[in-house]
């Protein structure tokens, strides 16, 4: 597999304070990678220099092999989706409506939609479960409806990669575990590199093919889930004290003594 | 495998019928009324054929061809232009209250043509639209400049465009009380008249407003995506900020020049979207549609009432900017109904500080600031400009001047405390940084209830006036109360209404100035605060009742403390939040009203003293009160003392100087730490 991301020499510094410290990092095609750390371990910033809402202070990323400086914008955004931690209020917008703008990025301000558009926005409702909601408003649906909506989105985007930036904070167990059943199985049939920020380990190593952890400001591990689910591996990446179990092949439970 | 319950699938949303009924009513209602009192002289038909050709031996059909029609093609013309550049105003920023007024484009306009009048007039002679866009360009440069680094956060872009409306109104008024003999027709231009006497105007205008609005157009799509935030917005591929920067550039071009050529029409631009989407507009086209419809018929309907009031009044000019005013409010009122979720503004996340609020002994801070009071009252007792030069007067010859300089200064002192007090008490409890009397409008209620005495011809004392400026801010506070009250007081609410109220008196203001006359300079005199017509018992009399107020203020330091925690911890942890909440705010409204028939509505302290305080480092409610009061009372005793010496022998009123001084140090805090 190639390398989708290229994160090399990276470092943000926001006045005094180093965010990110030299980080090098690759991210592989097709792969779903959890991004784990405590709060404030810059995990979210590193999404967002993927996603290019932030610039780094120094070092370079390059996306299929193309540094961040050469891509145009609608360029990038159709090979890169974001959903930030917290998408705004939608102001009315339908799931239709809101679906329909991630054709943006192919269609530019005047571009007419056509068929091909509206069978992928279609397809992107039906693909996240959505199709009753089709004409509620975004705002009146549930959190995890909601969530749902803006993933679609992402997905007429048609992108080739995913940045979400803890999708599943605030919702449920019910919903966590439906949110990440969904970008695991659209991971794999559609083939997409996925960079998710996560808190919930286990629901991680759960879901993801790869985990990659941040301390404050660096990188401390990098592995399959095998290689990290491990209790000295995780106390030194949240500094408590931990144990882990392997309840069955691929599930661990992980607590805190 | 999703179990997700209850709703139906619906079927696709469409408009609600009840929009085209409401548009339809609305400019058959404008169109009959504006041609009622023509039918008398002309049938339907002939009314009708007076757009394009006349009946040159019938004089009805004359004026009608050459006064009628161009005045309501005008007015349907500005309407619409306004009414879709207020919709797209509130797209860019995502605010439901955003529009060309409030972002200080048609204040700067208004700024660019006095200024041009004044220094350039062969300028307006070669195109009066460069000088306006001029104008409107700055203001929009300053409100973007200040901006910038925020990445044009919706909420911090309306304010800093209020206090640039403020500010610009302000310098507008400097001039027209230095030089009112030079500008005495600007007081109506000012105010927005649509009266025409031929075609000229209107084939001037048409392709300039059609011009902007098709490229506006254009732009709807990345429009759009501007409803999902800058993140989203961005990684779907818009660029997001030169999106923002054109659309708004459109913005300024045709609302400047639409001032540059009627003057100020006034929330328009506001009005209609904001109707549009009460009444079901929902996506970005048919709000865009609807804006601009409502937006004719609006003015139609505010100009042809202008007209009436005109013809009806005793002969004076009532312009159509006060009319509009007059419809605007209320609008924004019950817009203010309307919006359950202003708190859920796209952007307006909260993000950590930008900067750590360091802390100084209070006991340094307050005795430095107390230093320099003493400095100053020594200053303006003794040191001043006379016929023969600058002179010096003894402390043993005090008693002699002080009925001349003592009174006019402690009162504005204790305006300035009684301000700092009141912008304190109302930025805690709002929990609202840009929250202040004049933001409030509790000024502005204050000023309505005086403007409205001055109008009706009434001879009041000073205690009358006091009398009456505290019921104007009772009542503006009363309303804002009963109008937040289902926001819980929520900061935003508070601050919109405020703005609401404040449209109000400006329509009053505009009426008195348009009638003209020693009314409106006495009035103009007032508002910006001429301490140099209080006598001396009322000094002392405002100086006992700030005492009774500040012991008062002694109990509140620890509520304060806990309001902004929010109610539910405040309530959690024994504070009754909504009485609390009454009384705090009836004391701020006394202080402000005391304060404000001294120095009049618009001076900023009440907004910067509580600043200035922050950032010496008092960040206690009980430091940043002492510190609030004693900095407010030196910028208006300092101000107080600068407009007696600045133009001697004239005079400036004390009130103008604190706010272009106050107005500039405001913006230039907000751009330092951005987050105001």
């Amino acid at each position: 597999m190639s390398a989708f991301f290229k994160v090399s020499g990276l470092g943000v510094r926001i006045g005094d304070a180093a965010i990110l410290r030299n980080i090098h990092l690759e991210f592989r095609e097709g792969e779903v990678t959890a991004l784990l750390g405590h709060n404030g371990s810059g995990k979210s910033t590193l999404l967002k220099i993927l996603a290019r809402q932030m610039s780094p202070s120094c070092g370079d990323v390059s996306v299929l092999g193309t540094s961040f400086h050469h891509t145009g914008a609608r360029e990038f955004a159709r090979t890169v989706g974001y959903l930030p931690q917290h998408p705004p209020g939608t102001d009315g917008l339908t799931v239709q409506e809101l679906v329909a703008l991630g054709r943006y990025p192919w269609r530019g301000p005047l571009g007419r939609y056509n068929d091909e558009d509206h069978r992928l926005i279609d397809q992107a409702i039906t693909d996240t479960g959505l199709d009753r909601f089709r004409h509620r408003s975004v705002d009146t649906l549930s959190g995890g409806e909601r969530q749902r909506a803006w993933i679609a989105m992402l997905l007429a985007q048609q992108t080739r990669c995913l940045l979400l930036d803890e999708p599943i904070s605030a919702l449920d167990v019910k919903h966590q575990v439906e949110t990440l059943r969904l970008v695991h199985r659209l991971a794999e049939q559609r083939e997409l590199t996925v960079v998710v920020v996560l808190h919930d380990v286990d629901l991680a190593a759960r879901f993801c093919d790869r985990l990659v952890a941040l301390k404050t400001g660096e990188l401390v591990a990098d592995g399959r889930p095998r290689e990290i689910m491990d209790a000295a591996m995780l106390e030194s990446i949240y500094g408590v004290s931990m144990g882990v179990m392997e309840r069955a092949p691929g599930q661990w439970v992980s607590y805190v003594h | 495998m999703y179990a997700d319950s209850t709703s139906l699938p619906s079927a696709r949303p469409t408009i609600p019928v009840s929009l085209p009924i409401a548009a339809s009513i609305l400019w058959l209602g404008a169109l009959i009324a504006s041609a009622t009192p023509w039918l008398n002289q002309l049938d339907p038909v002939a009314l009708l054929q007076a757009f394009w050709t006349f009946d040159a031996s019938q004089y009805a059909s004359v004026m009608a061809h050459f006064s009628w029609a161009p005045r309501v093609s005008i007015a349907v013309l500005i309407g619409c232009g306004l009414g879709l550049a207020g919709a797209v105003t509130q797209q860019i920023l995502g605010n439901p209250l955003a529009s060309p007024t409030t972002l200080g484009v048609e204040a700067g306009g208004q700024f660019g043509v006095t200024v041009a009048t004044l220094f350039a007039p062969g300028l307006l002679a070669f195109s009066p639209d460069l000088a306006a866009i001029g104008g409107g360009l700055l203001a929009i440069g300053l409100v973007i400049a200040l901006t910038w680094r925020l990445g044009f956060s919706p909420v911090t872009v309306v304010l800093a465009g209020l206090v640039i409306t403020f500010f610009l109104g302000a310098m507008n008024m400097a001039f027209l009380l230095l030089k009112g003999e030079w500008l005495g027709n600007l007081f109506i231009w000012g105010a927005g008249s649509l009266v025409q006497n031929n075609w000229g105007p209107f084939m001037d205008l048409w392709p300039r407003v059609l011009v902007p609005a098709l490229l506006m157009l254009v732009l709807m799509r990345p429009l759009q995506l501007l409803q999902l935030g800058q993140a989203s917005a961005s990684s779907l591929g818009a660029r997001v900020g030169l999106v923002r920067m054109l659309a708004l550039v459109l913005v300024v071009l045709m609302s400047t020049t639409v001032v540059s050529r009627v003057g100020v029409v006034a929330f328009i631009g506001l009005a209609a979207p904001v109707l549009a989407r009460l009444l079901g507009a929902r996506t970005l086209g048919s709000r865009l549609l609807w804006s601009t419809l409502m937006g004719g018929g609006l003015l139609l309907l505010a100009d042809t009432l202008a007209h009436w009031a005109s013809t009806w009044g005793d002969g004076s000019l009532v312009p159509t900017g006060t009319t509009t005013a007059l419809i605007g409010g209320p609008v924004i009122l019950l817009a203010l109904q309307g919006f359950r979720n202003t708190h859920h503004m796209p952007g307006q996340e909260s993000s950590p500080a930008s900067f750590l609020p360091r802390r100084r002994s209070p006991t340094l801070i307050g005795g430095i600031i107390v230093t320099l009071l003493l400095i100053t009252t020594v200053i303006s007792m003794s040191w001043s400009p006379g016929l023969d030069g600058w002179h010096w007067t003894a402390v043993s010859q005090w008693h002699e001047a002080w009925v001349w300089r003592g009174p006019r200064m402690l009162a504005a002192m204790l305006a300035g405390v009684a301000l700092g007090l009141a912008g304190t008490l109302i930025q805690r409890m709002t929990g609202n940084p840009m929250g202040s009397p004049e933001m409030l409008g509790i000024s502005g209620g204050a000023a309505l209830l005086m403007v409205l005495i001055v109008l009706s011809g009434l001879e009041v004392g000073r205690l009358g006036q006091l009398g009456a400026a505290t019921l104007g801010a009772a009542a503006s506070l009363g309303l804002l109360i009963l109008l937040a009250r289902k926001h819980r007081f929520a900061g935003n609410q508070l601050l919109l209404g405020g703005l609401a109220l404040y449209v109000f008196m400006e329509a009053g203001l505009r009426l008195v100035m348009a009638s003209g006359g020693t009314v409106a300079s006495q009035l103009l005199n007032w508002m910006y605060g001429s301490t140099w017509l209080v006598s001396e018992s009322e000094a002392l009399g405002l100086l006992a009742f700030i005492t009774v107020i500040c012991g008062l203020l002694c109990l509140a330091v620890r509520p304060l403390t806990l309001l902004p925690l929010g109610d539910t911890s405040a309530s959690s942890l024994g504070l009754p939040v909504a009485r609390a909440r009454l009384l705090l705010l009836l004391v701020a409204a006394v202080l402000t009203a005391s304060a404000t028939v001294v120095i009049g509505p618009l001076s900023f302290v009440g907004l910067i003293a509580p600043h200035l305080a922050r950032v010496l480092g008092q960040q206690t409610v009980g430091r940043q009160l002492i510190v609030a009061a004693l900095a407010g009372g030196l910028l208006l005793s300092v101000a107080d003392y600068l407009s007696r010496i600045v133009v001697f022998p004239g005079q400036l009123p004390a009130g103008l100087l604190a706010a272009l001084v106050g107005g500039i140090y405001f913006l230039w805090g907000l751009s330092r730490h951005g987050r105001a």
